[in-house]
């Protein structure tokens, strides 16, 4: 002991080396107590916190897209089928060298140097999600190639997709329309529980007005997922509800027909069963193929910019001038309203003069039709006629009459976007142009011109009154859709049973019927074969007015996009009709020419090898 | 019955603590590493090297290791020095030297060699005050290691070996007047360096810890996922190999900066008050070593192994629950790596040896 403190010779050394190691020690030990109060804090008093942090961790929550419903027409032919499609993708957020991978997959399959460039393209352009896609619709082989390497590389996937087939491709595109994925706009309406973004979802047609039925409910999966997103196990599954199936109105073979008798023209054709008001056809043309674009984002602008604009869907979108297609509906409400006798005759010059006015309307025939009864007019499709009829009628009750027909508003198909159309009216006029309605305005009315604008399923849901002597069928695709009619429409059907006659129905079909089958009828020549007792209304309207005194020759020579509109409403067998027909044919001629052969063509061929079938 | 002062062991209490600690810490890594047993192994013989060597240090007389005082630390300037230009290059920073297939941080030795050093350097003149001379030599001790450690780049090692030495200056005693100055000095210093000498990353570094949610997939993802460890663990932990954020792989750095995540997480509050009372154990055997031995020399070399063995404990668990930057101080005994262990383990040694002494 005292050796130590003559080694230690400074007591006051050891003293202050006491206080100094008591002062670290106390600083220490009351940074040691701050720490565990604070690991308390954390642990227990925070615990809940941090348990739900780290399950949010740990568990991914996925969402298995239901199974899309088919879509079969009439007979159980499938139009709208499913299919597997396989791609490749990279996750850009976990992928550490996006090149290497690119590369290490190019050893296993090749990839284009378009496919690389679209990629990187896409790379900046969607930095928002997560994976992208490298190259799609690959083979079982190339499937299994990938997978192979996947284990080496983080962020490389292979992944599945149903994919939406369309087997008639074109023909039936208009009518199902088609799928495409989630768009932003689509996102602000969507139940974000049942979709998100990289689905498919419909688009146009049946596909989106069916979307509900069709999607079916998504089911979900969650799975234990490690830092690097790699899934490990499934936690708790519930499967998806698979979307309804749809069985629609439309005979593909009738479909088929009618597009092959309307390819290479613009224009729609729409064959109904005016009991039902079932679609059998509806074409419009040009058309695409829905297959080629299903996985792209959009369609480009310069394909709508296109003249023809083949995604404009004509049957329910397009507007016509219903020209003298609609003369039959106009007689029945001179008759109707007792503004004439059917049986007395005019006299039908050259043309039609207001007393107030010097304007002369013309009639297509340039001397005139001479003596002509309500029949004749129909049957001649004498314009002067008509101009007259309408002048007595008066634009109040021709607007009022014509609502009966549904012209001026949505015939209520099952199809997205369907246009109403115009039905002119002087408050329309004054709204829409600013000016007065004129006598004028009623008079080129009466033969289906002027402002007065409807679309093919319109002119077909109109017809199909008049084949069914008052009743009124609303168009529709779906087979099992409710064939319950709203009160409007029973209301509807009361006036126009009530107020008319079955006479004066007669009258009309009548003179329809000699339309195509008296050889001074319009549309006598349009078909040979006059079996089945077809009835109809050719219609010519002018696109463009030629100066009043342009002969026939001149006519030929104007540029396509100028020419007449060619129409045809039709219906057969006269006395309990099965099917009607509308085909409207742009910048091409005349109504008896063309629309009237190819209407009468497809109610044939239905009543002749389709309709046999049922 | 062993007699365990042949062995080199003078402390018992001491001893199986040390030895419950590193065999846990074992335990720990097999979790950490996702049951990788080939690391488990590789440490487990770090360890029982390490522990050879310690009861090999525990027979030396303390007097001819303040003896080889001055070598030691001239063997790590060499040695520093040859790091940075020889060194390994990992992650942008050279910090290891590789001998024969064994990788030693020096910059981890350097923390017991230098509180040896320093003491061995206040005791050549006890029986005099610590003068301003003998202070700034003092300092020169301190920052020759320092700028060559800053040089690595390893920001956090210097500033945990800087406060190494100033835990020995403190205890060699420093005049409180001297402290008054330097403390003035430091005051006026730290914006300087903040401005001048720090480079991006470390600024980075000390700002996510600030708020970690400003650079979540970054820097701050470590804090963030660490915290997130640590507290889900709760009370009694999720168990062993159960913790979701380590097994799982969220948790970065498992087996080295973030082991005491792991234990939190498996383990909870409970065993980590299990892990701090053993801890404790060797603190209050190492506090009452240092009371009890005799010399300038032994005292103020204890004091500072004490003090700077609680305060490695103390950095390390405040980095992983946010509290300091993430500076890569490892966690005494149950970090996984050679260097730290070795340093701990040479401390230890001179522990025994100073009690043998007493």
């Amino acid at each position: 002991m005292k050796k130590s403190f003559l080694d230690f010779s400074r007591i006051n050394s050891e003293r202050l080396f006491n206080k100094r190691f008591d002062i670290l020690l106390i600083i220490l030990s009351i940074l040691t107590i701050l720490l565990i109060s604070r690991l308390y804090f954390l642990q227990v008093i925070s615990y809940d916190h941090f348990d739900t942090l780290s399950e949010t961790n740990r568990i991914k929550y996925i969402q298995t897209p239901p199974r899309r419903g088919i879509i079969y027409d009439r007979n159980n032919v499938v139009l709208a089928d499913n299919s597997s499609l396989y791609s490749v993708e990279i996750n850009i957020k976990e992928a550490r060298d996006i090149e290497k991978i690119i590369n290490a997959i190019d050893e296993q399959i090749t990839i284009s140097k378009k496919e690389i460039k679209i990629f990187y393209k896409k790379k900046s352009k969607y930095s928002h999600y997560n994976s992208i896609t490298l190259k799609d619709n690959l083979t079982e082989e190339e499937v299994a190639k990938v997978l192979s390497i996947r284990y080496k590389y983080d962020g490389l996937d292979v992944v599945a997709s149903l994919l939406r087939k369309y087997p008639y491709k074109e023909i039936t595109h208009h009518v199902l329309g088609r799928v495409g994925l989630i768009d932003r706009k689509d996102l602000l309406t969507l139940d974000k529980k049942t979709y998100k973004n990289g689905q498919y979802i419909g688009k146009t047609g049946i596909e989106k007005f069916y979307e509900k039925k069709l999607y079916g409910l998504p089911g979900f999966k969650h799975v234990e997922i490690n830092a690097k997103g790699r899934q490990l196990r499934d936690l708790d599954v519930k499967a998806a509800t698979p979307g309804e199936d749809l069985h629609l109105t439309i005979d593909i073979n009738l479909q088929k027909y009618m597009y092959s008798k309307l390819d290479g023209f613009t224009g729609s054709s729409i064959a109904m069963n005016p009991k039902n008001g079932e679609i059998l056809g509806m074409v419009s043309v040009p058309s695409i193929n829905p297959n080629n674009r299903l996985w792209k984002i959009d369609v480009s602008k310069e394909e709508n910019k296109n003249l023809k604009s083949p995604l404009f869907n004509r049957s329910i979108n397009g507007l016509y001038s219903p020209g003298s297609t609609i003369k039959p509906i106009v007689a029945l409400n001179g008759i109707k309203n007792n503004i004439i006798n059917p049986l007395e005759e005019y006299y039908a010059g050259p043309f039609f003069q207001l007393p107030t006015s010097s304007r002369r309307f013309r009639d297509w025939k340039p001397k005139g039709h001479g003596l002509v009864d309500l029949e004749k007019s129909i049957i001649q499709s004498c314009d002067v006629y008509f101009y007259m009829l309408a002048n007595k009628l008066g634009i109040e009750k021709i607007s009022s009459f014509f609502k009966y027909f549904s012209f001026g508003s949505k015939t209520g198909i099952d199809m997205p976007y369907e246009s109403s159309g115009v039905l002119p009216s002087p408050e329309w006029k004054i709204k829409n142009d600013g000016n007065k309605w004129t006598d004028g305005d009623t008079v080129i009315t009466g033969i289906g011109q002027g402002y007065f604008s409807t679309t093919p399923i319109q002119l077909a849901y109109a017809t199909s009154i008049i084949a069914n002597r008052g009743t009124i069928s609303i168009p529709r695709l779906n087979k099992s859709s409710s064939k319950d009619k709203l009160k409007k429409i029973l209301e509807k059907e009361d006036f126009l049973k009530n107020n008319i006659k079955r006479e004066d129905w007669e009258i009309i079909t009548e003179a329809m019927f000699k339309v195509v089958n008296q050889k001074n009828g319009t549309a006598y020549w349009s078909t040979a074969n006059k079996k089945n007792n077809i009835s109809g209304k050719t219609g010519t309207v002018q696109v463009y007015a030629l100066p009043q005194e342009t002969d026939e020759r001149k006519k030929e020579n104007i540029p396509d996009h100028l020419k007449d509109h060619s129409l045809y409403i039709g219906f057969a067998p006269k006395a309990d009709p099965e099917i009607v027909v509308v085909t409207v044919i742009e910048n091409i001629g005349s109504g008896s020419k063309y629309a009237a052969p190819i209407s009468n063509k497809i109610i044939n061929h239905y009543l002749e090898n389709i309709r046999e079938r049922y | 019955m062993i007699n365990f002062k042949n062995i080199g062991v003078t402390e018992k209490l001491l001893f199986f603590s040390i030895i419950i600690i590193s065999v846990f810490g074992l335990t720990l890594l097999y979790s950490a590493t996702n049951q990788d047993i080939d690391i488990v192994i590789r440490q487990g013989v770090r360890l029982s090297f390490c522990f050879i060597l310690m009861m090999i240090i525990g027979l030396i007389d303390i007097n001819k290791i303040k003896i080889i005082a001055p070598y030691l630390y001239l063997v790590c300037i060499v040695l520093l020095i040859f790091t940075i230009f020889w060194g390994h290059d990992s992650k942008g920073a050279k910090r290891w030297i590789i001998f024969f297939g064994f990788s030693l941080q020096v910059s981890e030795i350097i923390k017991v060699v230098l509180p040896i050093f320093l003491a061995w350097f206040l005791s050549l003149s006890e029986d005099k005050e610590i003068d301003l001379k003998k202070l700034l030599f003092s300092f020169a001790i301190i920052f020759l290691p320092i700028i060559f450690i800053i040089k690595q780049p390893d920001l956090g090692t210097s500033l945990i070996v800087l406060l190494c030495g100033l835990i020995s200056l403190f205890l060699g005693g420093v005049k409180k007047k001297h402290i008054l100055y330097l403390s003035g000095l430091f005051l006026i210093l730290v914006p300087l360096i903040w401005k001048f000498l720090l480079l991006p990353y470390q600024i980075q570094r000390i700002i996510t810890l600030i708020d970690p949610s400003s650079d979540p997939l970054g820097s701050g993802y470590h804090i963030i996922q660490s915290k997130i460890a640590v507290g889900s663990g709760g009370l009694f932990g999720k168990g062993f190999l159960n913790g979701t954020q380590s097994q799982l792989e969220f948790l970065p750095e498992r087996g080295t900066d973030f082991i005491f995540s792991v234990l939190a997480e498996e383990f909870g509050f409970f065993g980590i008050l299990i892990l701090f009372i053993f801890y404790f154990i060797i603190i209050v055997r190492c506090a009452h070593i240092t009371s009890k031995s005799k010399t300038y020399f032994s005292k103020i070399l204890s004091g500072s192994i004490t003090c700077i063995f609680l305060l490695l404990i103390l950095t390390n668990i405040s980095m992983t629950i946010g509290v300091l930057p993430v500076v890569g101080v490892t966690l005494p005994l149950l970090s996984l790596g050679g260097s730290s262990l070795l340093s701990i383990f040479i401390a230890f040694g001179i522990m025994f040896s100073i009690n043998r002494r007493n």
